[in-house]
């Protein structure tokens, strides 16, 4: 039998970490709606940014000879290098949140590995860094302290190298994955493929009868510029989504280990009093057996 | 009168969304006017001033840093990196959203005159305000 003393101990130390748990919900039921708004106003300008490039990129195909010849649009079945840029949390207590895309990741890299591409690996986010770290993968970027607070200018300062490198053949794709937020208690993993762009199908006779002036004298300039902006943005939008998706993570696994904590609260002043029931009836019957012997 | 549908989208959220009577952009050729009934265009923005004329006469200012804009029809769309728009209720928020601009200007000028080309527009679109 275990002890009263040591009984509410543990009791007290559970519920101590009930307040805890609790407190961090709040927490991130409060920095989730700050997240799902950002990410909510920023998706007005990618699915304009998308209109745009697919509307002139599509254009270019359907009326110049040849095709486009950007080559940040043209597939490619056979890739040498490949960029893979992953997003975790900086920080830990989110359930499988972090491991899901680190999964992810390392399903992409087996992937390529068996068809002989290199892959470079840049990181975001503590959590995978030091996993991947841990398990001694490479990784040519390192950056901390980013998916905690995303920024656009950092975000664009990073993804840079890549676009750089792509435009100029180094890489033949580059690849984000990250944990996206889905709605408050499901988290979407993505793997996307931000270069080549995928522009979908465009549909030349629709654009026949209509007009598009582009006034820049260079179509290819313009379209450079635009492609930059995309990738840089959908860095961005990988970072802003992945903090929404880790707040509601996090939301869930600390509402389930305040649960839990109640539970075994509840169990432990179970014990707790069986305990004490004892306690009383063995000194009850030490007292009535003394006064019997006393008779 | 026919109007504008106007938006001003940055990658953190919608700066601006509404009617205008008419806009002036800071194209890359030079600035140049939209009004209704514009004929469809996509074209490049280079770091400038954006001049809204709503519907009730008064010029809005938004300070931008590069941008694409499409028009098509009435709809005009404005997609840029960075914006600052130039309004507040008293001297003291106008101030702060000069040197707001002024800073968000000065992180990408390439050269001085263009810096002091915006810089004087910033000016002078603050003191229309006052």
């Amino acid at each position: 039998m275990a002890n009263l003393k040591e009984i509410q101990r543990q009791i007290k130390s559970v519920s101590n970490t009930q307040k805890t748990t609790r407190a961090m919900k709040l927490v991130s039921t409060a920095k989730l709606r700050r997240a799902e708004e950002l990410a909510k106003r920023s998706r007005l300008f990618a699915q304009k940014t998308n209109q745009v490039i697919a509307e002139i990129a599509g254009r270019i195909q359907c009326n110049k000879v040849g095709g486009i010849v950007n080559r940040c649009f043209i597939e490619n079945d056979t890739p040498e290098m490949i960029d893979i840029i992953f997003v975790t949390a900086d920080k830990g207590l989110c359930g499988g949140f972090n491991m899901q895309t680190i999964k992810a990741v390392k399903r992409l890299i087996n992937e390529y590995k068996n068809k002989n591409v290199k892959i470079r690996i840049r990181g975001i986010g503590k959590k995978g860094i030091e996993f991947f770290n841990y398990n001694q993968v490479e990784m040519l970027d390192e950056v901390k302290n980013l998916s905690s607070a995303p920024d656009m200018q950092r975000a664009a300062e990073f993804m840079t190298r890549s676009i750089n490198d792509f435009k100029e053949g180094i890489v033949d794709a580059v690849y984000i994955v990250y944990n996206g937020y889905k709605n408050v208690i499901t988290q979407e993993l993505h793997v996307n493929r931000i270069l080549p762009a995928n522009i979908g199908d465009y549909d030349c006779e629709a654009t026949k009868n209509t007009t598009l002036e582009l006034e820049a004298q260079d179509e290819e300039k313009m379209l450079d510029s635009l492609v930059t902006k995309y990738a840089e943005y959908n860095m961005y939008y990988a970072l802003i989504d992945s903090v929404a998706a880790e707040h509601s993570a996090r939301m869930q696994a600390m509402d389930a280990a305040t649960n839990n904590a109640k539970e075994m609260v509840r169990s432990l002043k179970v014990s707790f009093n069986k305990a004490r029931q004892e306690a009383i009836t063995t000194e009850l019957i030490e007292i009535i057996s003394g006064v019997e012997s006393m008779k | 009168m026919e109007t504008l549908q106007l938006e001003v989208l940055t990658p953190s959220g919608p700066i601006y969304n509404g009617p205008a009577k008419s806009v002036t952009l800071p194209g890359e050729e030079g600035e140049f006017g939209v009004l209704p009934e514009h004929v469809a265009l996509t074209t490049l923005l280079q770091a400038g001033v954006v001049d809204i004329q709503k519907e009730n006469g008064v010029i809005e200012s938004i300070v931008v840093n590069w941008g694409v804009v499409q028009i098509s029809g009435n709809n005009v769309v404005v997609l840029v990196d960075g914006a600052v728009a130039i309004r507040g209720e008293n001297e003291g928020d106008i101030a702060r959203s000069i040197a707001e601009a002024q800073s968000l200007i000065k992180s990408i000028a390439d050269s001085n005159a263009m810096l002091a080309t915006v810089s004087a527009r910033i000016e002078s679109a603050a003191h229309n305000l006052l």
